[in-house]
């Protein structure tokens, strides 16, 4: 096989370049369809993992622990200890890369003017600030600084709904743990913004706070966890649900069934996105390539009268196809890292940040080209091209021997 | 002596239209091993045709040809190459040659096939291309070659894996005088000096003066077949 490559290696090489235009121009169709996908590979991600970012670093993280029944009735009813024993042993281990404690409870705040439902959360700050980005988005104000702390963050637009600000004082009312009205007043300490479902949702207290109000003693409602696999979240998730296996333990895909399925689709987008360029390809190289062996005819039942098997002729053919998409992918790779690289992974949305931040994105995108995705869009595209290649391949050994006798 | 190739009952049937033209009709023949044996005649006497069916590059409608002992029409497309490679060098009417190799590296064509080493192979290429007399013209691609210079590379190319028989179809039909005159002098002297079996179809008047054997097509059957006892001119 080495022998037979030997010769009909140099001699594909060659051929490409007896006609320059049309071998630089199915080129050039190549290198734009790789460097389409790539880019078009990129900017799906960064959108989806935007999307997934925004949702997961606000609340959500890669997972969650609750009491059995809390997803489908999150009330104070189903709450849960404090980790000890095989939990707390599975989220200080290496499998967990962080975890926060948080109470959080339907409830009522009233200002002077408003009466408004939201989301009351109990957080401890130091912990929170590692599985969430949500202590670094405020406005105004100060974040919690200690589970202790008795002042309430709560969202921009929510202070503007219940016409209040900052120093002033507010209203929670709830249901404590033994059934009975529990409410307090506390002083708002602080307003976040640039998460604008939330914004108008959630308010936070300290974990303390929140569970001598409510009458919990040290119980929890949820604990966020980062996993220290932060692109395989499974096997801490399993870990943490044999530790606890009276308590639900999800992912932050059923959690976030929003996120997952972008990120899912992104996928989908970038496959369609693939097909249709590798068609258009196709097009070219088929085209390009019957034409050429429609001139080489001749050349072929030469070669073949010559002692060359149909077999080596497809090979032949194939390996013209072959390099040439070799080097159209190369290139293709190439011009994909030349764009996306002096991006740093940092594309700020500009005009369109306004409107990306309204339907749940942050304005700013983190584009990189997985050097994985580049080889697998680079390795798909290429064998999808020998297969194209098939055709003109097997045209080519169609030529009878008996051509080599006929005047050119 | 033995012969080396045979050919029994060859008919050749082309369908045109509604009719069947019969471009080879029941040829039996031999050649002998180390022939220089021309097949002449008018166009489209059969000669291209016949010849084409003795060098596997098509099949006969009915008969059996044999090729140095094998039976060329039993033969699969990939034996066929096989046995092309191995026992037959092919001239043609037209410069055949790779047009991206140059004239050494056409001439190793059939050696790289045959798995021959690098060092073999080049020193057989530069033997046979010094033997047609392109020496110094190794590394030049055919379009940088004469048209006679072209026609001697083929000649080099069928003769470098040492076959059996050399197949030619019409060798001088786009050479000059002089160059046609020099191309069949060195197929004559390299048939004397390798005892290669030369069968030319060809309707040219000075190479059928150098043959040996001389057989004649009309309306493709053999009508003539005349063995010249002493060497010609």
């Amino acid at each position: 096989m080495n022998a037979i490559l030997g010769l009909l290696g140099p001699l594909a090489w060659r051929n490409l370049w007896r006609n320059p235009r049309r071998t630089l121009f199915t080129l050039a169709v190549v290198v734009v369809g790789v460097w389409s996908i790539l880019l078009f590979d990129v900017a799906i991600k960064a959108v989806a993992e935007n999307g997934k970012q925004q949702s997961l670093r606000l609340l959500t993280g890669e997972g969650q622990i609750h009491a059995a029944g809390y997803l489908d009735d999150p009330n104070i009813d189903h709450r849960m200890p404090a980790p000890t024993g095989r939990l707390g042993a599975v989220l200080t281990g290496p499998a967990v890369l962080a975890w926060a404690p948080r109470v959080r409870v339907p409830a009522v705040i009233e200002s002077e003017y408003r009466t408004r439902a939201v989301t009351f959360l109990g957080v401890a700050p130091g912990a929170e600030a590692k599985v969430s980005d949500l202590p670094g988005q405020i406005l105004a104000g100060r974040y919690l600084r200690a589970p202790g702390d008795d002042g309430l963050v709560i969202g921009a637009d929510m202070a503007r709904r219940l016409k209040t600000r900052l120093g002033k004082r507010v209203i929670l009312m709830t249901q404590g743990a033994d059934g009975r009205l529990a409410e307090a007043g506390f002083t708002v300490v602080g307003l976040f913004g640039n998460v604008r479902p939330a914004q108008d949702e959630f308010v936070f207290t300290g974990l303390a706070r929140a569970q001598a109000l409510l009458g919990l003693g040290g119980d929890l409602s949820e604990i966020s966890f980062d996993a220290a696999n932060r692109r395989d979240p499974a096997p801490a998730t399993r870990a943490l649900a044999e530790a606890a296996p009276n308590l639900e333990v999800d992912t932050w895909m059923s959690l976030s069934p929003l996120a997952f399925t972008i990120e899912s689709l992104s996928s989908a987008y970038v496959a369609v996105w693939l097909t249709i360029m590798f068609v258009l390809m196709a097009i070219g190289i088929v085209n390009t390539q019957l034409m050429a062996v429609f001139e080489r005819r001749r050349e072929f039942g030469l070669i073949q009268a010559l002692g060359l098997r149909p077999a080596q002729i497809v090979l032949l053919v194939t390996l013209e196809s072959g390099l040439l998409m070799g080097v159209g992918v190369a290139l293709g790779v190439m011009a994909g890292y030349a764009t996306v690289l002096p991006l740093g992974g940092h594309l700020d949305m500009g005009p369109f940040a306004g409107a990306m931040e309204r339907y749940g994105f942050g304005g700013v995108l983190r584009p990189t080209l997985d050097l994985g995705d580049a080889a697998a869009v680079g390795v798909i595209v290429w064998s999808l091209g020998l297969v194209a290649a098939l055709w003109p391949a097997a045209s080519a050994a169609r030529a009878s021997p008996i051509l080599a006798m006929s005047e050119a | 002596m033995t012969a080396i190739i045979r050919c029994g009952g060859v008919t050749k049937l082309y369908r045109q239209g509604a009719e069947d033209i019969h471009a080879v009709q029941d040829v039996d023949l031999d050649i002998e091993a180390g022939d220089f044996a021309t097949l002449s005649g008018p166009s489209g006497s059969g000669k291209t045709t016949l010849l084409s069916l003795i060098g596997g590059l098509d099949r006969p409608t009915t008969g059996v040809i044999d090729v140095d002992g094998e039976t060329v029409t039993d033969l699969s497309a990939s034996r066929l190459a096989d046995l092309r490679l191995r026992k037959i060098g092919f001239v043609f009417q037209t410069y055949s040659l790779v047009p991206v190799f140059s004239a050494e590296e056409n001439v190793e064509f059939t050696l790289r096939l045959l798995r021959r080493p690098k060092a073999e192979r080049e020193a057989r290429a530069r033997e046979v291309l010094a033997q047609v007399g392109l020496e110094g013209l190794e590394d030049r691609r055919p379009g940088k070659l004469s048209g006679g210079q072209q026609q001697r590379v083929a000649v080099a190319r069928a003769l470098a894996a040492r076959p059996a028989i050399i197949l030619a179809d019409e060798p001088t039909a786009n050479l000059d005088s002089a160059n046609a005159e020099a191309l069949i002098e060195l197929m004559s002297r390299l048939s004397e000096a390798s005892g290669v079996t030369f069968l030319i179809a060809t309707h040219d008047a000075r190479v059928i003066a150098h043959a040996r054997r001389r057989i004649e097509m009309t309306d493709g059957r053999i009508s003539a077949d005349q063995r010249i006892a002493v060497a010609p001119v």
